[in-house]
């Protein structure tokens, strides 16, 4: 297929189901309301009908919200499998979510006593700043002192060891939390976009639109480092240099996206592999498709989760895993990928 | 073309190129010989810069190498090699285009398809265009990542002159192929005047056949250089890989 | 362990189903009450004033008729449209519900939200807070019954425990179902101030109201009695499960048989019943 019609199809795909996903949920709401909700908003006139506050404040915000944190995981999947050569690699290995919510432990924890408090933006920040420390940790340790080159192998166990660190902190939080705090901790490990509000998706749509086009940058560089670091610096790509802006692309937008919705796993897993198989590893093509697929998923789970069983909602995180293991299972026992 | 000044090449208190001095002429291929372990591979990446030198200077055209970023060297510098890696499936022509990579921003220029096409038709892997690399059979990879490295100097970039580097790219190959790829090289040289040829290759044959300049490295130092015919004798090979030989080095 | 979190909160999704899939029937009402809290639910319940209350958390679970009620899930887990498609006029809740953003969310939508008093977790404080929604339901006279039969049962409670010489040390063990693990009540607990009530005490003393079950914590309390919830009851007492719980199998308790069964509801909030439950609980911890 060629990659244009995969981006059309994509593309059809993601609105209609985003149309769809903001339609149906858990309460009822008529086009006429939407439609409603819509003009008034454009207006600026303040709206008053309750059906029509909801769409607007909640479903829409929540819808979106999905769309970009699916895209941003996807392509941290792309660039992070690219880096490290790795089809195993998704964003979570090199500590980026184990410390993101590490931070978000500690504000749930210590958040009141420290009197630490930004508002709503808090929580966000305090994973942000987890995911960038704990990837800064796993970088910096993972540097040789004697040559200067970073080895992709002692990256790979360094962020195992650095996750394991920080996932048993978020395991010694959670034992010394008071029980309500204990229960935000788990909430928040299983992801949920259902805490969606517009100052944080302006926010996570620019740092994505950004993170997007700069790795977009990179993808030829990427493509090169398949040779191989040595061939690729004979093409003329700084390894070094690529490995820092790329994970911190990646850091930045990972944590970003994790920090409003929690961790949310197998989508930068899955996405890459699905696309790989359609169109062939070139990263040029994996990363806008991949922000488009991720986002497709993404919806299609968010939309899953609120309806398998309405009025109740499944944490995403849930729907990710059970629509992404099989499909990994399946993708791994073809016999035409190759690896 | 390329000139290395008193290089020493340093590593864990090991010497593995101790003061080596040369110049390597334009339109020539030269070959370096020596046992294992004699600096060889060490001194192709001094001269590709994938080393920096301990002490010495590397020059090209008079340029110290350290003063050229990694992407201008990489638009006239290309190095043979006998890596096939490749860890995500890709196509062959996607493979081979990577030779250009160098040469252009964003999207590929007609002129770097076009010399793909070329490049792929010289190695005969263009009629595997679309297949899957990683599909492919060891020799043909190799044919392919020849393709991607031809590709990269095929043409003179921004006027500097070329410089085609072999870092043992014959060990994998059965007799047929390093006799073909060696002509492959003497025929772009003969067509491009500008081209340096630089080499490590094992066999002494096609070293005797193929090279206008040869290098004998002993112990990390130069133990002759010069014209094969001058430098190939039974008293050198003897003392350098204490191996007793008759004069034999014909092969048509 | 993350994966062991996610299995099993589905599984309580989805055995828990069959309340969600419960039917509105209330669609007519023109006052409509979402409770989120289990201890307002069973007062609202013995005041005789659910018929406005068109849905309740999951562990709003006495009386048995309130299982009929839709659900709106779990109460640290909420989903702001979850409660809304009940399209509800107010909103009871006790301060313990979550996530936060859901609050905000329910606050900037302006949906009525109501609290009733914190009192203290007494007799005296129960009494309080029959008599202030018994007013706000506008079933004063229902309240004082309650309140007046709350007291009784107390006093009688009170006068059994007295006949009792021994005060038996008993271990209540609770399956954590957020965190998915077995935990002991403290003497910091709700149910150690009823174990108290009703002449025995509790094993196990701790800065919080749960800990974590550990043999450590199981030997160090070494139990005449243990009393496990519900939910871990049934889950662990088919096969005789209960003995591989770490440490159990050497405590006095499990060698004179003396494990029991109690309802959630009876033991973790004070309410209208709590007499009944202290004399429950007497019989439980002073066996023959």
């Amino acid at each position: 297929m060629k990659s244009n019609s995969i981006g059309i199809a994509f593309l059809f795909l993601l609105v209609l189901l985003s149309l769809i996903s903001a339609k149906y949920g858990a309460v009822e709401i008529s086009h006429q309301e939407i439609w409603n909700a819509f003009t008034h908003s454009l207006q600026g006139t303040e709206i008053n009908n309750l059906n029509e506050r909801i769409f607007i404040q909640i479903r829409l915000p929540r819808v979106i919200m999905g769309a970009f944190v699916g895209a941003a995981l996807a392509v941290g999947g792309v660039l992070m499998q690219a880096l490290f050569r790795n089809p195993i690699v998704e964003p979570g290995l090199v500590g980026t979510s184990s410390g993101a919510a590490f931070g978000a432990a500690l504000y749930f924890v210590l958040g009141a006593t420290l009197k630490l408090n930004l508002g709503e933006w808090t929580l966000p920040l305090a994973a942000c700043i987890g995911g960038i420390v704990s990837t800064t940790f796993v970088f910096y340790l993972s540097q040789s002192k004697k040559s200067n080159k970073s080895s992709v192998v002692s990256l790979l166990l360094t962020g195992i060891a650095i996750n394991a660190l920080f996932l048993s902190g978020v395991g010694f939080l959670s034992y010394i939390a008071r029980d309500p705090q204990a229960r935000s901790i788990t909430f928040w490990n299983l992801g949920t976009l259902s805490g969606s509000y517009w100052e944080a998706l302006y926010f996570v749509i620019g740092v994505t639109v950004v993170c997007l086009l700069l790795s977009l940058r990179y993808a030829k560089q990427l493509n090169a480092l398949m040779l191989g670091e040595q061939e690729a610096q004979l093409l003329g790509v700084s390894i070094r240099q690529l490995k820092i802006k790329v994970l911190l692309i990646n850091v930045i937008m990972v944590s970003v996206a994790t920090a409003f919705v929690g961790v949310i796993g197998f989508v930068g897993l899955i996405v890459p592999h699905l696309l790989r198989m359609l169109h062939g590893s070139d990263n040029r093509f994996l990363i806008w498709a991949g922000a488009m697929l991720g986002a497709l998923v993404l919806t299609a789970s968010d939309l899953a989760a609120r309806l398998l069983l309405s009025p109740a909602e499944l944490p995403i995180g849930i729907v990710t895993s059970i629509i992404g293991v099989p499909i990994f299972i399946v993708l791994l026992r073809r016999t035409n990928y190759f690896f | 073309m390329v000139t290395i000044e008193n290089v020493t090449y340093e590593i864990k208190g090991k010497l593995l190129v101790k003061d080596v001095s040369a110049h390597f002429e334009k339109g020539k291929i030269n070959l370096i010989l020596g046992p294992n372990g004699a600096g060889k591979s060490t001194l192709i990446k001094l001269i590709s810069g994938e080393l920096k030198p301990t002490q010495g200077n590397v020059l090209i055209e008079k340029l110290n190498l350290q003063q050229i970023s990694l992407k201008e060297l990489a638009k006239f510098r290309a190095v043979l090699s006998q890596s096939l890696e490749l860890s995500f499936p890709l196509n062959v022509h996607e493979v081979v285009l990577m030779g250009r990579y160098p040469h252009f921003e964003g999207k590929a220029k007609a002129i770097d398809l076009e010399i793909c096409e070329k490049s792929m038709e010289l190695f005969d892997v263009k009629e595997m265009k679309n297949r899957n690399y990683l599909t492919l059979s060891g020799g043909e990879k190799q044919r392919v990542q020849f393709a991607r490295v031809f590709a990269q100097i095929w043409q003179l970039s921004e006027g500097k002159s070329r410089l085609l580097l072999l870092d043992e790219p014959l060990t994998f190959l059965d007799l047929f192929y390093q006799y073909n790829l060696m002509k492959k090289i003497r025929a772009f040289i003969n067509s491009n005047p500008d081209l340096t040829v630089i080499g490590v290759v094992h066999d002494i044959n096609i070293a005797a056949k193929f090279s206008d300049s040869i290098m004998l490295l002993k112990d990390s130092k130069i133990f002759d250089f010069g014209y094969p015919n001058n430098v190939l004798t039974e008293k050198n090979i003897f003392e350098v890989f204490k191996v007793a030989i008759k004069n034999c080095f014909e092969i048509e | 362990m993350k994966n062991n979190i996610i299995i099993f909160l589905l599984a309580i999704q989805l055995t828990s189903c069959g309340r969600f899939g419960n039917q509105d029937e209330k669609k007519n009402n023109e006052e409509r009450i979402v409770c989120i809290s289990k201890q307002y639910s069973e007062i609202i319940f013995a005041l005789g004033a659910q018929e406005n209350i068109v849905a309740v958390d999951l562990s709003s679970t006495y009386p048995t008729e309130i299982k009929q009620l839709p659900t709106i899930g779990y109460h640290r887990a909420l989903s702001t449209e979850t409660i809304l498609s009940m399209k509800p006029t107010l909103i009871l809740h006790d301060n313990n519900i979550g996530p936060e953003h859901v609050v905000n969310q329910l606050e900037e939508l302006e949906i009525p939200m109501k609290t009733f008093g914190d009192y203290l977790p007494t007799i005296d404080g129960t009494d309080s807070l029959i008599r202030e929604m018994g007013s706000y339901f506008r079933k004063e006279k229902e309240a004082a019954l309650l309140c007046k039969k709350l007291k009784t049962d107390m006093e009688k409670a009170l006068a059994e425990t007295k006949k009792y010489s021994k005060t038996p040390k008993v271990l209540i063990i609770h399956f954590g179902r957020a965190s998915n693990v077995y935990l002991v009540m403290t003497q910091k607990s709700t149910a150690a101030k009823m174990l108290e009530w009703a002449g025995g005490v509790m094993a196990v003393n701790d800065k919080r109201g749960m800990k974590q079950l550990s043999p450590e914590v199981v030997a160090a309390a070494n139990p005449d009695i243990i009393l496990l919830t519900d939910f871990g009851y049934d889950r662990l007492s088919n096969g005789n499960e209960i003995e591989k719980l770490p440490g159990i199998s050497s405590t006095k308790a499990f060698r004179n048989n003396h494990i029991f069964r109690i309802e959630e509801h009876d033991l973790v909030y004070l309410g209208p019943r709590t007499g009944e439950n202290v004399l429950l609980i007497q019989k439980l911890i002073h066996p023959q």
